[in-house]
């Protein structure tokens, strides 16, 4: 080891520098260029065709004043504090009945579970067209054996996020196959001392998977507060963003924008904008379980 | 003192056991209840896509719900594979997911290499970088990134869709380094001292070695482009080079769309997928634990 | 390993090379949006004109609108590579095409092509134009009408020969018409969002608004005539209950399924165009009904229609718009225009045309009506301003709001209209 450390060559140091250049060119070129120009841009109006007028903040307010981008921002932190909360707690709840050495056919529920993130959204948003469906869907169809009316659905403003939100539990498999990874980790001994105490199911699942999984679950709550901000392909393809603005996501509406509206500048704002938003939430989610990580 | 105690755990120990067997067991079929009615909620979407690619076009829209078709219509599938450019659409998004994992994983573990093999200055602090672009929202660099390829000419060519793929990717580049870590730093020593270059070791030690984290970057490269639709949605101009995911959409736009060959497409892009998952899902679920997400 | 992945580089990037090269020589790029069988007639119409000139032509379908409204063509001439020319129905955004400087004029190939601007139809002129150049070509037009299902009229003792004529009768037919057992609908008599009274322009134009003033570059959105388009509709969904409305009438998509409500009686009668007269042909041909010109309000503009143009444009940056101009020339003929017409009853762009049109040959009650339509002063191609596309998707969000939500529309519009016209003002 200390050998290593002693040789700093030019060599090396090449070495190091052809090893990430893959990295480093990419970085230049596909990441922190775009950022830089999309700042940029934000400060513009801009269509495309003609070159870009300076515009100063003059995007940012008017998305201050923009009441159909305040009701896509609404929309999806709607999803995110219920899609993702939902969405979480079913995904754990599943791992941890998983996990249960005694329960037959893991394998198969693993895949089941997870089977459907392989499917591409296009599918995806087509298969949950007629499902969703309020008429002759598959779910109003079944609501309708027990005598229950279904609503609405994607036909209903009330009830058209909801209906993403099942959409999302239903692609949820990748983050339950990360969980039951992770659980795997957590030391058998732990639970056996729980049991000699009496503990229950809820019990144990409080005071010793959940601070024991943190990590991960910081880190699939991320992943899907990401995912949701910009969800774009579903809610296209599905509801465009109907009926009367309920599906409207941030990922849609900044696409209309850019593409549809010919307005670069002002979509390029909104992208700004996400990132702060995102780089907030992730900021105080990480303060959070900082406080509850360290309770144990 | 002490045996007193150990009397007490195994007292309490039966005593959990005795009443405890039963609530256990009660506990035991109340979850797994909970697992296959969540299960079946999860197939049943599926057996509905099939079920429905085999209907005819009035059994798709009869009231109440048809739930199975009269007989099913195989020639559905046959149907979708003429009328629609299926081939030609297979071919071009095979081009592009086949370059995207060959870029993927040389791009990808030459950078973790050089975050995990090689010893440098800053060189966790540098790492954090590669962390930070994984939150960056696509839509953030979408327009930027059209621009430039616009300017490259690049627009309406699978160009944009493959090239960003042999530079890197964060999450990648993460579950690589995890699993480098992992590998004891002796080997590389044995081998300098043999005189292997590191580009040597790379490619004969470490590599191999990595198989199931491979193995997972795999299906992940080839889920994702697989499915991609912003991507070839933006960049691709030329229907000539539509892929799967953009040539489905286009049926579904259409004033006439044909509802039960669309189902059928959907049967015909899912299958793929699957039985690629089935054949490696060892090495994913492997590559996954070892990744160290968790940590 | 390394000797492997530079040959499968290379030669992939051989293949990606060979796939993006653009026809050098004179190869006409067309995009049209139709699919199904439109783009049948339409493959066969290149065809023919392969056929009579000897030029090749790359065309493809594009959707849903020849790439307007999902930002494709958009991107093609951003990237510099747009097709030749584009056949859309969307021709209010092809308008917002033309003053954001993407399109090319075809005033240097107006003589060749032998297209009288003067001999068109009064609804045609002003919509070809933009800034005194042709940036719209229109092949044909289409028309709205009211259909109605002639067995529910006569079955509530209603005479089809007379159908509705203002608003005021259309509402009472419409009730008539309406079934509804205690919780349960059995029929809808009319619902004015539907179809293509569904359409954000619809209905601003047959109340007789205007809603931009191109001499002026105003924006009108809140006059009386507007706000009455809204708080009508919002009468009908107090009523009858949107939500319920939705869940009823929605079907998987389209016109071209079994599906749709006009066929499977779920309404006794709606608004669409010439083109739904196929579709009920294939899908419900033992569907008796008849049309008529849309009713209208006092002040309305009566036995008239929203034109839904098909139109030419020629993206800026093409590389060949003269073969555009060839084509245009070519398909305009009547011969070519006839299968047209024949399959889907749109409308000539001149009178002219009109007597070669085999419905007329055969004296079609229905094409009649289109024809008086067509002609009509009133029939013209509502709201061509720069902004047409966030105006429409702004028009219908309003109508959302309205209806599902019972706000007030007035301010809504005063507020769209304030933000457009920023937008208008900012050129």
């Amino acid at each position: 080891m200390a050998l290593a450390n002693k040789k700093r060559t030019g060599g090396e140091r090449l070495t190091v520098i052809l090893f990430l250049s893959p990295w480093l060119i990419g970085l230049a070129a596909f990441t922190l260029y775009p950022v830089v120009s999309s700042l940029w841009f934000s400060l513009t109006q801009y269509n495309v065709i003609k070159a870009p007028k300076f515009l100063g903040l003059g995007n940012y307010v008017a998305l201050v004043h923009d009441k159909t981008y305040l009701t896509s921002l609404w929309n999806s932190l709607f999803m995110v504090v219920f899609g993702v909360t939902i969405t979480t707690a079913v995904t754990i709840l599943v791992s941890i009945i998983l996990n249960n050495r005694k329960i037959k056919g893991l394998s198969v529920f693993r895949v089941i579970f997870f089977i459907p993130t392989l499917v591409p959204v296009v599918i995806v948003a087509i298969l949950w067209v007629w499902i969703l469906q309020p008429q002759s869907g598959l779910i109003n169809s079944v609501l309708g054996i027990f005598g229950i009316t279904g609503p609405g659905w994607i036909a209903s403003p009330a009830w058209a996020k909801p209906s993403f939100i099942l959409i999302m539990l239903w692609g949820a498999g990748g983050s339950i196959i990360i969980y039951l990874a992770g659980l795997q980790d957590i030391p058998e001994a732990l639970y056996e001392s729980a049991v000699l105490e009496g503990a229950n199911f809820a019990q144990k699942t409080v005071y010793i998977t959940l601070p024991m999984l943190t990590p991960v679950i910081l880190y699939n709550v991320i992943t899907a507060i990401i995912g949701v901000l910009q969800w774009f392909a579903e809610p296209f393809i599905i509801t465009s963003g109907g009926p009367d603005n309920a599906t409207l996501f941030y990922g849609l509406y900044l696409y209309q924008n850019a593409f549809q509206f010919f307005k670069m500048g002002y979509a390029s704002a909104m992208a700004w904008v996400m990132i702060v938003i995102v780089l907030a939430l992730i900021f105080t989610l990480f303060r959070l379980t900082k406080k509850y990580g360290n309770s144990e | 003192m002490a045996r007193t105690e150990t009397n007490d755990k195994t007292t309490r120990l039966d005593a959990i056991g005795a009443r405890g067997r039963l609530a256990d067991r009660l506990e035991q079929v109340v979850l797994y209840a909970i697992l296959v009615v969540l299960a079946l909620c999860y197939v049943v979407p599926f057996l509905w896509l099939l079920s429905n690619s085999l209907k005819t076009p009035s059994e798709l829209f009869t009231h109440p719900v048809k739930w199975l078709p009269a007989t099913p219509q195989w020639v559905n599938f046959r149907n979708t594979f003429t009328t629609f450019p299926f081939m030609l659409y297979l071919k071009n998004t095979m081009i592009v997911v086949v370059v995207n994992i060959i870029g993927s994983v040389i791009s990808n573990t030459l950078v973790a290499y050089g975050f995990s093999r090689l010893e440098w200055k800053n060189r966790d602090r540098v790492f954090v970088v590669v962390i930070i672009t994984m939150i960056l929202p696509f839509q953030v660099v979408m327009i930027p990134l059209f621009i430039l390829f616009q300017k490259l000419h690049w627009i309406g060519t699978f160009l944009p869709l493959t090239v960003t793929c042999f530079f890197g990717n964060a999450f990648f580049i993460f579950l690589f380094r995890q699993f480098f870590m992992g590998i004891p730093m002796e080997l590389s020593q044995a081998a300098k001292i043999d005189g292997a270059s590191e580009f040597t070791i790379y490619s004969r030690i470490i590599l191999p070695l990595a198989t199931p984290v491979i193995a997972t970057v795999v299906i992940f490269a080839f889920i994702r482009t697989w499915s991609d639709f912003i991507g070839p949605l933006i960049f691709l101009s030329n229907d000539k080079l539509y892929t799967l995911a953009l040539g489905a959409q286009q049926i579904m736009t259409a004033y006439d769309p044909k509802w039960e060959l669309l189902m059928a497409l959907g049967v015909a892009m899912t299958v793929p997928v699957l039985v690629l998952f089935f054949l490696v899902q060892k090495y994913f679920i492997q590559g996954i634990a070892m990744s160290g997400i968790k940590g | 390993m390394k000797k492997i992945a530079f040959v499968l580089m290379g030669a992939t990037l051989f293949a990606l090379g060979a796939a993006s090269l653009s026809a050098e020589d004179a190869v006409l790029n067309y995009w049209c949006s139709w699919g199904g069988d439109s783009m049948k007639w339409d493959q066969w119409r290149v065809g023919e004109f392969t056929k009579a000139t000897g030029i090749k032509v790359n065309n493809q379908y594009v959707e849903p609108d020849g790439g307007i409204q999902n930002g494709k063509l958009l991107a093609a001439i951003a990237g510099g590579n747009p097709p030749d020319c584009v056949v859309t129905n969307a021709y209010s955004q092809a308008y917002s095409f033309a003053a954001q400087d993407s399109l090319l004029a075809w005033d240097p190939y107006l003589a060749d092509i032998g297209l009288d601007a003067g001999k068109m139809m009064p609804g045609f002129k002003g919509m070809m134009q933009y800034k005194g150049k042709t940036y719209l070509m229109p092949q044909d037009s289409n028309v709205l009408f009211l259909y109605y299902n002639v067995k529910m009229f006569k079955e509530a003792g209603l005479d089809p020969n007379k159908p509705p004529k203002t608003l005021e009768e259309l509402d009472k037919v419409a009730e008539k018409l309406t079934k509804i057992k205690g919780d349960k609908v059995e029929r809808y008599g009319f619902i004015p969002w539907v179809d293509n009274g569904g359409d954000p322009f619809t209905w601003s134009w047959m109340f007789g608004a205007d809603l931009y003033d191109a001499k002026t570059n105003k924006l009108d959105l809140t006059s009386d005539k507007m706000v009455n388009t809204f708080t009508w509709q919002n009468a009908y969904a107090r009523k009858y209950n949107p939500e319920k409305i939705k869940s009823f009438v929605s079907g998987f998509g389209g016109m071209f399924t079994p599906d749709h409500p006009f066929m499977t009686g779920k309404v006794a009668m709606t608004i669409t165009g010439n083109w739904f007269t196929n579709a009920m042909r294939i899908y419900a041909p033992k569907v008796e009904y008849m049309v008529a010109p849309i009713p209208v309000p006092a002040g309305g503009r009566a036995n008239s229609t929203p034109l839904m143009s098909n139109v030419f444009i020629i993206p800026a940056g093409a590389k060949h718009p003269e073969l555009a101009a060839k084509f245009f020339k070519f398909i305009i003929s009547p011969e070519i225009n006839a299968n047209n017409f024949d399959v889907w009853k749109s409308i000539p762009v001149t009178d002219k045309m009109f007597d070669s049109v085999s419905w007329t040959k055969k004296g079609d009650p229905t094409y009649k009506v289109e024809r008086i339509l067509a002609n009509s002063a009133g029939s013209g191609h509502p709201a061509m301003t720069k902004v047409s596309a966030e105006l429409g998707e702004r028009l219908n969000s309003l109508r959302d709001a309205v209806i599902y939500n019972d706000k007030d529309p007035k301010p809504l519009l005063e507020d769209l209209q304030k933000r457009l016209q920023a937008e208008l003002d900012k050129e």
